[in-house]
């Protein structure tokens, strides 16, 4: 299990856990990280937000809240 | 649940943010809309309706949000909506190129015992990139009418008419079996406890399974409710229960998109194929790239948007014009000279304002909304939100920041495409700071005329303070507007690029546009007429006019922000029309001419023999001072009429006019009293 920031561009991963109050799940969750969910790295360049695709969806995530949400990198 | 044979049936849209709400709420009811806010809240209402066979539908638009939990007002305010019963029926909409994403706002309806339909909206996008998506199939899984259709594309509602007609007739609510399921295999015993515990047939129409989902969110609007129905020992058991729960939310919506993906499994085809940036997007939002190309096209967008609004302008310019002639016929019918003076000074001049007015924001609201609807204003959003957030905005409004530089109106009319409210009025107290490009046309020729080849430094001077100034007042608004929690960090979609759907924008421009020709008429009017009356003076004499009265009274005041008379006078008028600074210092100067034209009708122009008066009446710090007041001051009224259209709050308007009248006396003062120091 590794951090969502910790993916590599290009590489796919399977969310695993999300940390964080029911603020923070319910928002990460309604956009469409939720546990199971496949995503992909498009773009993740230090000190910048992360773009991903998930549920045919691109998706821009700050990196501070991307340290709550945990993958298993599949391919 | 009350069944209401209503003849005028209210339909509700609800939609996560792109899911092509509003088009179809402007593409339903075109003109026949009102917009206003929730009873006490600072969230946009919109209501209008539309008419089909004698019968009339009412429809409201409620606010773009991602699930239906209780994290921002929006999200409270379309679910006390719902639960209100007001609705008759719901029209949830779903786009279908992201079908499986944007199904979540239905799974999170599901439960509650209001008539739905499902719209399928950008069914066209979804079948350009190879998808197929069985409707027929899927609204026999949900059991409630489903429709496939283009929001944008009116000539395709019929199939949308016929579906609300059925479904109405209807009342068909969603399927949720195997949703139910999914939620108690997972929550185990918790489920079973909580439904003992809580009302069978739920509170209102919020059913019993969807309390229990949201009891196991944490929710603590919904926990409020239930207590309420309670008694004290099943309350006990119920916090009980309830803290036995983690990560409930995750849970949850780990059913919901189980359950979408159920839904979907033998409904929608798709290939399967490697997602990757396209060859823009790889510019768009790189972290070196992204900022100078979104500034780049936000000036190009800014100067586009004077084709549309120079030909409107200019046919605004034209209406002075018609002074000489109706004062030739009102004379001949023996009009009196006042009545004249009034339509060819106040009504005249407020034609031409508001004309101007709106030609400008028409334009930036039809360049700025292409923008935003090809799917471009989301990049800009994101590359800025690092820097904007120091600010307490969003990425976005980096675009109404840089229009400012421009003009002001066109600012306060770009945050438009900013959602919420409250990000929407802090831009526009920010955008004020700018010295937008009227200001140009004022300081280089007083500070030329004072500090000769120092005079780019005073310019320098202007830069260095609206820096400060943005973030003084960042903070000030900020803490008013912007609540911590609100405060969070970027989660957002990048919606795909579309083509610009010409037709759908310009609908829902003109409506926009006329709305806003009205209410500057009034305002504007309101203001000038004031004005004109303080400036009135039957023989022509300035000394006799109010203003000029005042001016005299209150210099000993004025003087303390080192303003004369003449300069504080000058400085009240550039609140109507910054480039009035100049022409009004000329009048009382070289007392010749009406203080009301010169606020109105000068371009900026020097009048002959001002620079020598200037240069005897004033000190070099009183000419620092004076530079400073109108550059802060409040930028003009156009701007502060597009202030008021945009926030639709008198209040906050006035808020922010006072803040900005004190805040450039402020700076005056300052810079008076450092500058005499070393002038």
């Amino acid at each position: 299990m590794q951090n969502l920031n910790e993916v590599k561009v290009g590489q796919k991963a399977v969310i695993t856990d999300v940390k964080g109050d029911s603020r923070f799940l319910s928002r990460v969750t309604s956009i469409g990280l939720s546990l199971g969910c496949e995503i992909d790295m498009l773009y993740n360049e230090k000190k910048f937000p992360l773009l991903l695709y998930g549920r045919d969806t691109v998706i821009a995530l700050n990196r501070e809240e991307s340290q709550n949400i945990f993958v298993e990198v599949i391919a | 649940m009350s069944i209401k044979v209503s003849k005028q049936p209210t339909i509700a849209l609800l939609g996560q943010p792109n899911s092509g709400k509003s088009t179809l709420f402007n593409g339903l009811t075109g003109a026949r809309q009102h917009v206003g806010n929730w009873p006490g809240k600072t969230v946009e209402k919109k209501e209008g309706y539309f008419e089909r066979n004698g019968r009339r539908y009412r429809v409201t638009d409620l606010p773009g949000t991602y699930s239906l939990s209780a994290n921002s007002e929006e999200e409270i305010i379309t679910r006390d909506y719902i639960a209100s019963g007001e609705a008759d029926l719901v029209c949830i909409l779903a786009d279908s190129s992201q079908l499986s994403r944007s199904l979540f706002m239905l799974a999170d309806y599901a439960g509650i015992q209001c008539p739905v339909v499902l719209l399928l909206n950008l069914i066209d996008i979804a079948e350009k990139q190879g998808k197929k998506i069985d409707a027929s199939k899927l609204e026999a899984k949900l059991g409630i009418p489903v429709i496939p259709f283009v929001a944008a594309d009116r000539s395709q509602y019929q199939i949308f008419y016929d579906g609300i007609d059925r479904a109405l007739a209807e009342k068909k609510m969603i399927n949720i079996d195997s949703l139910t399921e999914k939620h108690r295999l997972t929550a185990k015993d918790i489920y079973d406890q909580l439904l003992a515990l809580i009302p069978q047939k739920g509170i209102g129409n919020l059913s019993a399974s969807w309390l229990i989902g949201k009891l196991i969110e944490k929710d603590e609007n919904v926990l409020g409710k239930v207590k309420t129905v309670l008694s004290q020992d099943e309350n006990q058991k119920l916090s009980r229960i309830l803290s036995g729960i983690e990560n409930g939310a995750l849970h949850t919506a780990g059913c919901k998109f189980q359950w979408i993906d159920e839904l979907l499994n033998d409904v929608l085809v798709q290939k399967d194929k490697k997602p990757v940036l396209s060859k823009f997007d790889k510019i768009a939002t790189h972290k070196r790239w992204g900022k100078p190309l979104a500034i780049g096209i936000i000036l190009f967008g800014l100067i586009a948007s004077f084709i549309p609004a120079a030909p409107i302008m200019f046919f605004g310019s034209l209406i002075p014009m018609l002074g000489g002639p109706i004062a030739k016929a009102l004379t001949a019918i023996g009009a009196p000279d006042i009545l004249i003076a009034v339509i060819n000074q106040v009504v005249l001049n407020t034609l031409y304002f508001a004309i101007a007015m709106i030609g400008f924001v028409f334009g930036v609201n039809l360049i700025f909304g292409f923008l935003e609807e090809v799917g471009y204003m989301a990049r800009v959003s994101y590359v800025f939100n690092g820097t904007m957030s120091k600010l307490g905005l969003q990425g976005k409004s980096v675009m109404p920041l840089v229009v400012s530089f421009g003009c002001t109106i066109g600012g306060a009319a770009g945050t438009r495409v900013i959602d919420s409210w409250n990000q929407r009025v802090l831009t526009i107290a920010l955008a004020w700071v700018i010295p937008c490009a009227a200001t140009w046309a004022i300081v280089p020729v007083i500070s030329s005329l004072f500090f000769g080849a120092k005079a780019p430094l005073v310019i320098i001077a202007i830069f260095i303070v609206a820096g400060f100034h943005l973030f003084v007042t960042a903070k000030i608004f900020g803490s008013k507007l912007i609540r911590e929690e609100d405060r969070s960090g970027l989660i957002m979609e990048l919606p795909p690029y579309h083509k610009p759907r010409w037709r759908a924008l310009m609908r829902s421009i003109l409506v926009r546009t006329w709305d806003i020709l009205s209410r500057a008429l009034k305002v504007i009017f309101i203001v000038s007429l004031v004005f004109w009356l303080l400036t009135y003076s039957a023989s022509g004499n300035l000394e006799v006019t109010l203003l000029y009265k005042f001016g005299r009274a209150i210099e000993p005041v004025t003087i303390i922000f080192g303003l004369t008379w003449q300069t504080f006078l000058a400085y009240l008028a550039s609140m109507v029309s910054k480039e009035a600074a100049l022409g009004v210092l000329g009048s009382l100067y070289l007392g010749n001419g009406s203080l009301f034209t010169a606020t109105v009708g000068s371009g900026g122009q020097v009048a002959a023999g001002l620079d020598a008066v200037l240069l005897t009446s004033l000190t070099p710090a009183a000419a620092l001072a004076f530079i400073f007041a109108v550059t802060f001051n409040a930028p003009c009224l156009m701007a502060i009429t597009s202030t008021y259209q945009e926030t639709r709050s008198l209040k906050w308007t006035l808020r922010i006019l006072g803040y900005y009248f004190a805040t450039s006396l402020l700076l005056a003062f300052s810079v008076y009293h450092i500058s005499n120091l070393f002038l």
